[in-house]
């Protein structure tokens, strides 16, 4: 029995509506109400007076394992190069580099170093997860779990097709136990199959997919419902029709649209929000607006951003076609892997710059989203890890939402056109620090669905971070004073005092024996590989810690 | 043994077929349903019954385990300038541990036999790279292009597992320097002289691209006549989904070449991808080489080499690497994992992970050890296009895996590893 004893600090818990000094106590990594005795003193105290406390942070939408993550890393050695982008190996800690895709041990000790301590990986195919859960198991600090891809499935389909939706719920269920993964992701549903397949693009809600006689609105309604009626904690994670293309607003309303209420999580939404036309970029625009409208008054929407911040950043995405425009785009080396039965990925390298229109219009977009949702539950803070930049520009991004000042300052250096094209300038809203604990951790845990995350009640994670109060909110958020990892303290002033391996969270679905040895036998039927092998094991999770599903919070 | 429910994983060639029915009686294999006739032989008879365990050594003399993890952390302990070499054939489990150990003491480290893994790698850095699984060849290809490689010689399951010649009406094209098993399989072929690779690739790229060109410069740069490469370039561009396999070199030519062969196709095939769909796989090499670049690659952010001298890891390509310092006796200790084991010069100590039978055992300063992945230990190797399979082993092992010795070594060199 351990205890850690966090005295005194002004605690900003919003999920049990806290923002006041007071104390929380930890005991065997979790959270633990104050003892009976008031002479009770805890294995190790921190005096927190004048501290800001708040749980440990949690990013639903981020790339960090897999095989495009690690892609990136062989193809971009010229943003690793040199001591200044490299950690160096120190004490028992291990050394790696860092530019805008780290090596696996630097992420999970920047993440904690920013007082992170949970991260999803919103993007891993079916077939890639064995690769990707032992990469989890090299980084440490976080807590670790998986989206699957099921939008380009071809037995997904296959049931989606067939209209039965018991067979729908039994794919999804299959692939996300073969998988251990903890949530299903669509990108570009059917889109890729189709572009894969060398067919005419998908780029709307009706265009049938080639083959399989689907439409991207059948797909995603078929899984959103899948999901819930399997009792997942977190909702369909989305990345919907003709990410990064002027005009595509209209598809991303329409697709939100098609869900009828349903339960959704739109991911990076900032790439989804443009006005204009493809054939007219002159055009480009904002659409935050009727978009952030329709989430206002739709509760079962959630969205995280996907902030754009000015650098040199890698993309990257499943979406195979889009990672191909783009290379086409900046005309910059490309890396394309076609993974069977779904998806793959796309990377190149891109660079953001604030002097650039269509750039200056993405950066003012992800910030609109953030100042334009009304309730802050439904907003996460992503950058959609490295795709708009590096999480390693969290600090910034919650810098900019907290000072108008500091947006008006950067908003003054784009090109004036830009600046006509967004509503920003006339964005007065500064969030507080209590909203910036929701945008953080309190409501990505929510989106999440994992009651024991992002809050500081009895039972949750002992997973803590404590801020110097600064009035540079940069400094403030890249630089917590301690963060504490399941109640032990990882990092003290800025310095690693621990990096345990963090647990990796899968949802434990129920997958009727029939239905896996069906699907198992269809599966070997197309495959390059046995269907035996596709399934993981606990034993090929680190640290695996089971989500319950099937009842809804 | 549950080998006997799961199916088997050889490890024989690059195509990784994890589809192997192992059937022993008598304490031996005695068939290997599925397994190819270069693979077969190779298993038949294997003792399934684990014999006694081999001994450690030191300087050639049997030792006990712990006698022998202590004199191998000193040797590490005390170089300054060590390498970690071999791991070729290593699981991804050991390959964690053997970069740990790296990391821990400083070392160059480099995957197998990097010659032609650089050009590989370095080539990507430039271009990237437009690749697929081998079930999307599989399942979409109309047209296979075997560039200056023979599979049906040497990797005897693709056409049957991967790339499907002679199944599903598509067409076979083979360019290489003379007629092989697999061209005779296929249903054109083209000689190219392996001093042309880089004319003939660049040549087709230019004819992809609508580029107009001499016929007379063609037919000297590539010894081939521009409508019979206009034929070829027409056949590539007409394909609904082409993939284009070649081997560890890109082809026959020279080794100094093969980055420029990579990068010639990565652009030929890009231009294609344009117009259709179309991407570029290796055949991939026997072993776990893919697997453990890969590991090395999210540990360091570089591979198939990284220098952690510094305290941090780093690269550079052409300038300096393990096997180059290896060569050049620039280092003061090297751990080797698995065979075959490099000449290492007089009075510098070394370590051998691997087969005890293994002649190295006897040459090196301390041997430990492992027995094969697939015979004796268990793991997870990666095949040539980054998908990742249980290897699976025969028998009971004699002896701690090599994942296993790595963590001790580490243990030894100073505490867990985080």
């Amino acid at each position: 029995m351990s205890t850690l004893l966090i005295r005194g600090g002004r605690i900003v818990d919003p999920a049990n509506d806290v923002d006041s000094e007071g104390d929380v106590w930890i005991r065997d990594g979790r959270v633990v109400p104050a003892p009976a005795d008031p002479d009770a003193r805890a294995d190790r105290t921190i005096d927190a007076r004048g501290y800001v406390v708040m749980p440990g942070g949690v990013d639903v939408h981020s790339h960090i394992a897999g095989s495009k993550v690690n892609a990136a890393r062989i193809m971009r050695p010229e943003e690793r190069r040199g001591d200044a982008r490299a950690m160096r190996r120190w004490r028992d800690f291990r050394s790696g580099t860092i530019g805008s895709v780290p090596s696996s041990f630097s992420t999970g000790y920047l993440y904690g170093g920013l007082g992170y301590t949970t991260a999803v990986d919103a993007a891993i195919p079916p077939l890639g997860a064995r690769a990707a859960h032992a990469e989890f198991g090299d980084v440490p600090l976080v807590d670790k779990a998986m989206l699957v891809l099921m939008g380009n499935n071809h037995l997904v389909m296959e049931a989606v097709k067939s209209k039965d939706r018991a067979a729908v719920e039994r794919t999804v269920a299959w692939l996300l136990d073969s998988a251990r993964g903890f949530g299903v992701k669509a990108v570009n549903p059917g889109g890729v199959e189709q572009w894969k397949q060398g067919g005419a693009r998908i780029a709307g809600w009706d265009d049938r997919v080639d083959g399989f006689d689907v439409s991207p609105r059948e797909i995603v309604v078929a899984l959103a419902e899948a999901v819930d009626a399997l009792g997942l904690p977190h909702p369909l994670h989305f990345h919907g029709l003709n990410l990064g293309i002027a005009g595509n607003w209209e598809a991303t309303l329409e697709g939100m649209k098609a869900l009828q209420g349903r339960r959704v999580h739109m991911a990076h939404i900032q790439f989804h929000s443009y006005g204009g036309s493809p054939d007219a970029p002159a055009d480009f625009s904002s659409q935050v607006g009727p978009l952030a409208e329709f989430v206002n008054a739709h509760a079962g929407i959630s969205v995280d951003v996907g902030q754009v911040m000015f650098g040199d950043t890698t993309s990257m995405t499943a979406d195979g076609p889009t990672g191909h425009y783009l290379a086409n785009l900046t005309g910059r080396k490309w890396y394309n892997h076609d993974v069977e039965q779904e998806d793959g990925c796309g990377v190149s390298p891109i660079e953001y710059q604030d002097r650039n229109f269509v750039h200056a219009i993405q950066w003012a977009v992800g910030l609109e989203w953030f100042l334009r949702v009304d309730d802050p539950w439904r907003v996460a803070l992503s950058t959609d890890h490295p795709n708009g930049a590096s999480f390693r520009t969290y600090p910034d991004v919650i810098a900019l939402l907290m000072d108008r000042n500091l947006r008006d300052e950067t908003l003054a250096r784009l090109p004036e056109k830009a600046r006509e094209r967004t509503g920003l300038k006339d964005l007065a809203r500064e969030y507080t620090l209590s909203e910036i604990a929701i945008v953080t951790r309190a409501g990505p845990a929510r989106i999440l669905g994992l009651a024991h995350k992002g809050h500081l009640g009895p039972g949750a994670d002992g997973d803590v971070t404590i801020y110097a109060p600064d009035d540079d909110r940069r400094r403030m958020f890249a630089l917590p004073r301690w963060v504490v990892k399941g109640g032990e303290v990882v990092v003290d002033d800025g310095e690693l005092r621990a990096a345990p391996i963090g647990r990796t969270l899968f949802a434990e679905v129920d997958v009727d024996p029939a239905a896996r040895a069906a699907l198992s036998a269809r599966l070997g039927e197309a495959a390059s590989f046995h269907p035996t092998n596709f399934g993981l094991g606990l034993e090929d999770l680190s640290e695996p810690l089971g989500v319950r599903t099937g009842a809804r919070p | 043994m549950p080998t006997e429910a799961l199916p088997y994983t050889c490890t024989f060639c690059g195509c990784l077929c994890d589809d192997l029915e192992i059937r022993a009686e008598g304490g031996r294999v005695v068939e290997a349903v599925g397994a190819c006739g270069r693979e077969r032989p190779y298993l038949i008879g294997i003792e399934t019954t684990p014999g006694p365990p081999p001994p450690c050594r030191l300087d050639g003399v049997e030792t006990t385990a712990e006698e022998a993890v202590r004199a191998a952390a000193r040797i590490l302990a005390d170089a300054k300038a060590p390498l970690v070499v071999g791991l070729g054939r290593a699981t991804n489990e050991a390959a964690r541990q053997a970069i740990a150990l790296a990391d821990r003491i400083g070392a160059a480290i480099e995957v197998g036999d990097a010659a032609s893994a650089w050009p590989r790698v370095v080539a990507m850095q430039r271009s990237g790279s437009i690749g697929a699984t081998l079930g999307e060849v599989k399942a979409r290809a109309d047209v296979v292009v075997f560039w200056g490689c023979d599979p049906a010689t040497t990797h005897p399951r693709h056409f049957e597992r991967y790339s499907r010649v002679g199944r599903d009406g598509r067409r076979a094209i083979v360019l290489d320097a003379g007629e092989t098993a697999t061209s005779r399989l296929a249903d054109a072929f083209l000689a190219v002289d392996p001093e042309r690779e880089l004319d003939l690739l660049l040549t087709l790229r230019a004819l992809v691209r609508e580029v107009p060109l001499d016929p007379h410069r063609v037919e000297a740069a590539t010894g081939h006549g521009l409508a019979a490469l206009q034929d070829l370039a027409e056949t590539l561009q007409g394909a609904r989904y082409g993939a284009w396999f070649m081997g560890a070199s890109a082809g026959r030519g020279s080794i100094e070449l093969a980055e420029a062969r990579r990068q010639a196709v990565t652009a030929l095939v890009r231009d294609l991808a344009r117009k259709t769909r179309f991407v570029s796989i290796g055949l991939g090499e026997a072993g776990n080489a893919h697997g453990v670049e890969g590991v090395l690659a999210w540990q360091t952010g570089f591979t198939p080499g990284a220098d952690l001298g510094a305290g941090f890891p780093e690269s550079w390509p052409g300038e300096s690497s393990a096997s180059d310092r290896l060569a050049r006796g620039l280092f003061d200790a090297a751990l080797v994992v698995g065979g075959p084991a490099p000449a290492i010069p007089v009075g510098k100590p070394w370590i051998f992970l691997g087969d005890a039978d293994d002649e190295a055992s006897a040459r090196a300063t301390a041997a430990l050890p492992a027995g094969a992945p697939g015979i004796d230990d268990s793991g997870t190797f990666t095949r040539v296009d980054g998908v990742s399979l249980p290897v699976r082993a025969l028998r009971p092992s004699r002896t701690p895996g090599a994942a296993e010795w790595l963590a001790r070594l580490n243990e030894a060199l100073g505490g867990a590893t985080s």
